[in-house]
């Protein structure tokens, strides 16, 4: 599926700083970008350029000091923590780097979470599940617990857990970190292939070549300022 | 929520060791409350027995204003009547008559005052515990009139024993005219209590009541209920339909006012040890709580990410609080019950010990009660929950982001 051309993500001037021991650290000096529907898109840049902050930021998840920030249309310097909460449960999908499963839920549990937040009927909530664990690949593997499955597995239903309840955007923070290259070169064509499917809009924070070369767009920021930003023909 | 149920459940087995260190502490903590309530219960009970059934009875009935003067003349007005009402009560044992008043006994090499009592030795020998601890001779064995029993320490003071002489010297109703007998010693009594070792004389009551000049009348009816709380209330109505006709009946609280306020030092010092335990509890669930939290901060950063809204993390670890509470509950419970149980069945020997003038004379067995089980469960419960609040805020409050930063 091609770009809708709906605006996804709209930034104006966002800035984030920070203290740390006393000093001000200016992770996001002021970035103004446009991210759309359906886009497989990579925010790169070397460590402390501000790729996870900028993530935060325009997820919810952390408060920007300067800017405004659009997410699908709604303004969330203006939501409430309630419904910004809500918002990420029901729009947005997110993938961390390895480990981010809860261990003491089974693959089924950790993938139905967002969609118990949700209060789906737990019928239609097996049915999902199955049918996404057997498009990544893990079907049988529902009962099993994130510390006996492997590294890739976990990511794989990582982005299960991310995708199930079909949000419109998944933010994922340098997913591959934790991962050999075949695995993470197989992650990311399934995600690719997901994202060609269902229309869903990538977003990601890494410094992993693989992700740059199959992204459609690599914004590269350099000292918390967008230094380019490549659009692949 | 059947789902946040689970996920605390399994939650504090993630570490069991800690969960079994802090559950075992709370669960001790409840087991000592369960415990010493039942020692404070079987206490009570031993020390009110130990006080009422030496000699004093669960209650007494008297002339209105005899406690204060003990004049000679105020015997019980109407004693037929009450005793054919206490013959009626359920609620009464049995009871027994005495003449009472203050006296004098003199041996040939000393002399001491005494409060000379006339007593029904076949009724006292159930209500009163004199005849358990003769030291020496009988407890008004044959028929003798003459027949007395003393104190261990009076018998020392007076130098007298078995068969010797005394003289008894007390002044009789209406005329105040001095009165003197002779009796013979028959029996030595020890209670280890001064009061009564060393300053009473018993003789039979028909000699008493000659003596005195009180014909049949008698100046004290000691009760023995069949419930020994019965008598413990101050405000039962039996003491009020016994006040009539000039009388007083009065429990054994305000007979013995000091023992009665030794009691309610009892329940404040439960309240004091319920303090402390209870601190300890919070303390070792609010440090169990935040080593959890702290340990999975990534995780919780992760589940506010994906939508948890702050209220779903707060009942999170209070779930948390909850299922470590209730497994500490059971532990305390059964820990708890089998120390109660292995001291209701063994006892604990403090016998001879004196407390508030009350000697205690039985092994003291702790009281299991059903509340004990009941009360402090709910209260250990209530309390970690109460408590689990603050790492439960602390949690919901937490920037998303820091938490996320945590284990990156």
């Amino acid at each position: 599926m091609e770009n809708s051309g709906k605006e996804i993500i709209v930034t104006e001037n966002v800035k984030k700083y920070y203290k740390e021991e006393d000093i001000v650290v200016k992770a996001v000096r002021g970035i103004d970008l446009t991210i759309e529907s359906g886009e497989f898109a990579a925010v790169v840049g070397p460590s402390g350029s501000g790729k996870t902050t900028f993530l935060n930021v325009i997820s919810g998840l952390d408060t920007p000091t300067e800017g405004k920030i659009w997410l699908s249309g709604k303004m969330l310097s203006e939501m409430s923590g309630k419904e910004l909460s809500d918002l990420r449960r029901d729009r947005i999908g997110f993938i961390f780097q390895a480990y981010n499963l809860i261990p003491v839920l089974t693959v089924e549990e950790n993938i139905e979470y967002v969609m118990l937040l949700q209060g789906v009927p737990k019928e239609k909530r097996h049915e999902k599940v199955v049918q996404i664990l057997e498009e990544i690949g893990m079907k049988g593997m529902e009962k099993r617990f994130p510390p006996k499955i492997s590294g890739g597995q976990q990511q794989r239903v990582a982005i299960a857990r991310a995708m199930v309840s079909q949000p419109e955007l998944i933010l994922a923070d340098e997913p591959t970190a934790n991962l050999d290259q075949a695995t993470g070169g197989e992650l990311l064509d399934m995600m690719r292939g997901l994202n060609r499917k269902t229309g869903m809009t990538f977003l990601f924070s890494t410094h992993d070549r693989m992700v740059m070369e199959r992204a459609d767009r690599v914004i590269t920021l350099k000292d918390g300022k967008i230094d380019k930003d490549d659009r692949k023909a | 929520m059947w789902f946040d149920i689970k996920l605390a459940w399994r939650n504090i087995f993630r570490n069991k060791r800690r969960t079994f260190i802090a559950g075992t502490a709370i669960g001790v903590g409840l087991a000592a409350m369960i415990f010493t309530d039942a020692l404070m219960i079987g206490m009570k009970d031993n020390m009110i027995r130990s006080a009422t059934k030496s000699f004093l009875g669960e209650g007494q009935i008297h002339r209105e204003g005899f406690r204060l003067t003990q004049e000679v003349e105020k015997t019980i007005n109407n004693l037929d009547g009450i005793i054919s009402r206490l013959e009626k009560e359920e609620v009464v044992e049995r009871f027994s008559l005495r003449a009472v008043t203050f006296g004098m006994i003199t041996s040939p090499s000393n002399v001491s005052s005494i409060m000379f009592y006339g007593v029904q030795p076949s009724s006292e020998r159930h209500l009163s515990q004199i005849d358990d601890v003769m030291k020496e001779g009988d407890y008004f064995k044959g028929e003798q009139e003459r027949e007395m029993i003393i104190g261990s320490d009076l018998a020392e003071i007076l130098e007298v024993g078995i068969g010797d002489r005394t003289v008894i010297t007390v002044s009789q109703a209406e005329t105040g005219d001095l009165v003197q007998e002779m009796f013979r010693v028959s029996g030595i009594y020890q209670f280890k209590v001064k009061e009564m070792d060393t300053g009473m004389a018993f003789v039979r009551l028909p000699k008493a009541q000659d003596m005195l000049g009180i014909g049949s009348d008698v100046h004290e009816i000691a009760i023995k209920f069949e419930d020994i709380h019965f008598a413990t209330k101050e405000d039962n109505p039996f003491w009020s339909r016994y006040s009539i006709d000039g009388n007083e009946a009065v429990s054994w609280a305000t007979l013995l006012p000091q023992l009665k306020a030794i009691l309610g030092i009892f329940w404040i010092s439960l309240l004091v040890m319920g303090i402390i335990l209870f601190g300890i509890v919070a303390f070792g669930i609010v440090n169990n709580l935040f080593m959890s939290l702290y340990e999975r901060m990534f995780e919780f950063g992760v589940i506010r990410a994906i939508g948890t809204r702050p209220s779903g993390v707060r009942r999170l670890i209070l779930l948390e609080a909850g299922a470590l509470s209730i497994l500490s509950i059971i532990l305390g419970i059964i820990l708890g019950f089998l120390i109660t149980l292995i001291f209701v069945n063994t006892g604990i020997d403090y016998r001879g010990i004196e407390i508030a003038g009350t000697s205690i004379h039985e092994l003291l067995y702790p009281v299991i009660h059903i509340q004990q089980y009941i009360i402090y469960p709910i209260a250990v419960f209530a309390f970690t929950l109460l408590i689990g609040l603050y790492p439960a805020i602390v949690a919901s409050k937490m920037s998303i982001s820091g938490a996320l930063r945590k284990s990156l």
